[in-house]
């Protein structure tokens, strides 16, 4: 038993290795492929295998055109492609304008989104209309698409003014502060000591439950304000759960008191309104207050 | 529990948590008997735990009454909750059958009866376990204009809102208010921990009545379908409903009805001053919840489906700092292999056809495989659990040869009795009947447009396109794109090879 268990230990550590070292490889390649005379000495060494030269510039060239366009979008954030749409039905010809929009956060690229435009219109030829896109619905793309796109109609009645640029960047300035409001809730949690990924595993391992009753207040029984744990014996007060629905405008914040405080973000970060209510159904106006500001410092706010 | 009121009268309360069903209940027989052990372990210590004790009342030993009989019980009541709770603690580490669990929750600790919350959680824990157990029906929250602001409800600012703000407290109360005149109902609401939506369960109780002797008369119809789930995925305009019925029990016109009454108190319940909702079809109904989450669910899948899906994944466009080009192609090397012997499996499993004619068609096949990938994307794949069971499509184009003029007229009416008389014998309209306009339409035009429907039935109606694609029944090719899925509908009208877009299209946002 040992011995297959050991092997098997063995296999997978080779297979990591494996994977390492190929990883490794590519990346070499991508820095050989990127040398910058690389293809004029291509071109000009004598070479003994005339198909291996020409396959070297083959990968060479690719490089370089991954390279451009790499930098192109990493620069320019919202970039422009034009794709074929395979449906031989397509109108205008299954012509596609892409638009794509990258969200970096912390130096990272985090995530790309894409929307799709066709022509259907066969009058006004310049007239986008959104035909796919990649948008979570939590972005208000309609209203954007009402404000910044052409509405005309069928009807011969002359278009509206229509401002692609414009459009995608208002489409970008959603993304990229819902991206970041996401990132401060992550940080929210991490100030708290919520650690999100152990803390519910352990949590659901002590009491099973599919998830969250929210009407659980329909009962008003006398007990349920006693049971819950004591209070902490020195008197401070814990942060228990951040919550947050998926647009981040809304934050939950939960105390171990069993108070609770709701606050409410606008799209740049900033708490602009705040009830905080104690387990009694009072309110709290001096932590409601205090909680108005930048939604990064809203732990260290709370927790004065 | 508080002593029976002697006198009943009907009053204006919903059924709270805590009101309990005998467990002799159909209801009650039906939901336990369906679940699995280790889903009523579960439930048992959920059940137990501190927060939920009010709505969940065991018979524990202090309950017994002094003069009662000892003997003839099979399970002695426990002491106490922790005691309790170390029982089902340790039916959970070992093993055993369903039934133990089952008579024990029913017979034993829970012998007085089951609360409305324990039924409650036990349905939903069901539809958790089988998420493919309900058919559902894809509505939208639209913003009714408001023809005084049209230009306000649209316009986008730092702290402007464009989805419907869900509130449990508030949405609960307004909803109550709403359905209490009609009838009783007990609600759950429960923000589900392992997918990204909140689950309303609706427990319709039709009856004045509110108390607990009411419950537990079965109403007079035992067919009918008691509770309604309504589902919204978090962060998105979408509502799901469905009919909670059991298997093979047919939903009624009461059950409808009844749906029908929650469905529409939805949308004021969600609505305040200066914003009004209503609820808008979305031409979508499947079984499968997984499905429903990625076609109007809150992710970026919704409107890149079919073909497109290639946008949403990272297949289209990598990362803008990858710059490693060797290992993509790999990587693509690897997928079409995994392909092939997949492909090879298929083919080698039935009829073990001759080796050589399949050298012969590599070539072919491994073309339309590549056909087929350009028009599916990573969509429709047999085991990804979003399979449409059901999709049903009009044809609207006019019949491609016209001969005579006067024949057309007579065909097209024929056709229109014939539809209605159909329409008689099945009870209910379906959605693909033509509505008044489209009729007028079509007869303003001098072609014959007869109503021609297709029906896609399967485990994953896309998945079985793309696998005729890639046998080389359907040219992928020629294949309009609705066919991969694309329009993100299960029902519709088709013209010049496009799904219609509703003309009447409800604004909002």
């Amino acid at each position: 038993m040992t011995t297959a268990e050991e092997l098997d230990g063995d296999i997978n550590d080779l297979h990591d290795r494996i994977t390492t070292l190929k990883a490794h490889r590519a990346n070499l390649a991508s820095i050989l492929l990127s040398q910058p005379h690389l293809p004029m000495r291509l071109e000009q060494r004598p070479v003994s295998n005339e198909r291996n030269r020409r396959n070297a510039i083959k990968l060479v060239q690719k490089q370089s055109k991954r390279n451009l366009e790499n930098i192109h979008r990493a620069c320019a954030s919202v970039t422009a492609y034009k794709v074929k749409d395979p449906d031989p039905y397509a109108v205008d010809d299954g012509n596609v304008l892409g638009v794509r929009i990258e969200v970096s956060i912390e130096g990272k690229f985090v995530e790309t989104y894409h929307v799709l435009f066709n022509r259907p219109n066969a009058v006004h030829k310049t007239i986008l209309k959104i035909h796919k896109h990649t948008i979570p619905p939590c972005i208000p793309l309609q209203p954007l698409a009402h404000r910044w796109l052409s509405t005309a109609k069928k009807s011969a009645e002359e278009p509206t003014e229509q401002d692609l640029i414009k459009f995608g960047r208002h489409l970008r300035k959603e993304l990229v502060s819902w991206h970041l409001r996401l990132d401060a809730l992550e940080k929210m949690r991490r100030e708290a000591k919520l650690d999100e990924q152990s803390a519910p595993r352990e949590r659901s391992n002590a009491e099973p439950s599919v998830g969250t009753v929210l009407n659980a207040f329909v009962s008003d029984d006398e007990e349920s304000e006693e049971e819950d744990r004591p209070d902490e014996p020195d008197g401070l007060l814990k942060i228990t759960s951040i919550e947050a629905d998926a647009a981040v405008r809304e934050v939950t914040v939960t105390w171990s008191s069993g108070r609770v405080g709701v606050f409410k973000v606008t799209k740049d970060g900033e708490v602009d309104k705040a009830v905080v209510r104690e387990r009694d159904g009072s309110r709290s106006d001096s932590v409601g207050r205090r909680a108005i500001g930048r939604i990064a410092g809203l732990v260290n706010r709370l927790s004065q | 529990m508080a002593p029976k009121p002697k006198t009943t009268v009907p009053d204006y309360k919903n059924i709270p948590h805590s009101h309990r069903l005998p467990t002799t209940h159909r209801e009650v027989q039906r939901t336990f008997s369906k679940l699995s052990r280790q889903s009523l372990l579960s439930l048992a210590l959920q059940w137990l735990a501190k927060k939920n004790r009010d709505f969940c009342h065991p018979y524990l030993l202090g309950d017994r009454d002094a003069d009662e009989e000892e003997e003839d019980e099979l399970y002695t009541p426990a002491q106490s909750y922790e005691e309790l709770q170390e029982i089902y603690k340790e039916l959970a580490a070992r093993k055993g059958g369903k039934r133990e669990v089952q008579d024990r929750i029913l017979e034993g600790d829970w012998r007085t009866g089951v609360s409305m919350f324990q039924l409650a959680t036990a349905e939903i824990q069901y539809l958790l376990d089988h998420p493919s157990s309900l058919r559902w029906t894809a509505k939208r929250l639209a913003r009714i204009p408001n023809p005084k602001s049209a230009s306000l409800d649209m316009e986008v600012t730092n702290d402007s809102e464009h989805l419907p703000r869900f509130q449990a407290q508030t949405f609960m109360a307004n909803l109550a208010r709403e359905l209490t005149p009609l009838m009783k109902a007990h609600y759950l609401l429960i923000r589900i921990k392992t997918m990204p939506m909140t689950v309303l369960r609706v427990y319709i109780h039709d009856s004045p009545y509110s108390t607990e002797t009411s419950l537990a008369v079965d109403s007079a119809n035992p067919d009918s379908a008691r509770s309604v789930f309504f589902i919204w995925p978090n962060g998105s305009p979408f509502v799901y409903s469905s009919i909670a019925n059991h298997f093979g029990q047919v939903i009624s016109d009461d059950g409808r009805h009844l749906r029908d009454i929650v469905q529409q108190a939805i949308p004021k319940a969600f609505s305040r001053p200066s914003a009004r909702y209503q609820l808008a079809s979305t031409n979508f109904t499947t079984k499968s919840l997984d499905a429903l989450l990625a076609y109007r669910g809150p992710g970026k899948s919704n409107a890149a489906s079919g073909g497109w899906s290639i946008f949403q994944d990272h297949s289209f466009s990598q990362n803008a700092l990858d710059f490693i080009t060797s290992q993509r192609g790999d990587g693509h090397g690897k997928h079409g292999s995994t392909k092939d012997t997949t492909g090879s499996a298929v083919k080698a499993g039935p009829g073990r056809p001759k080796r050589t004619l399949d050298e012969k068609e590599t070539s072919e096949t491994k073309r339309r495989r590549e056909v087929a990938a350009g028009r599916f994307g990573s969509s429709a794949q047999p085991n990804d659990g979003q399979g449409l069971e059901r999709v049903e499509v009009r044809i609207d184009d006019p019949f491609p040869s016209v001969l005579n003029a006067t024949e057309q007229a007579d065909g097209d009416t024929s056709n229109i009795s014939e539809q209605s008389a159909n329409r008689n014998r099945r009870g209910r309209p379906s959605l693909l009947d033509r509505s008044l306009d489209e009729i007028e339409e079509l007869e303003g035009g001098d072609a014959w447009v007869p109503d021609v429907r297709v029906v896609f039935q399967g485990s994953h109606v896309f998945a079985g396109v793309r696998q005729l694609v890639e046998q080389g029944v359907f040219n992928g090719e020629k294949m309009p794109g609705w066919m991969t899925g694309e329009a993100g509908v299960t029902i519709g009208a088709v013209k010049e090879g496009r799904i219609r877009t509703k003309s009447v299209q409800i604004p909002g946002v």
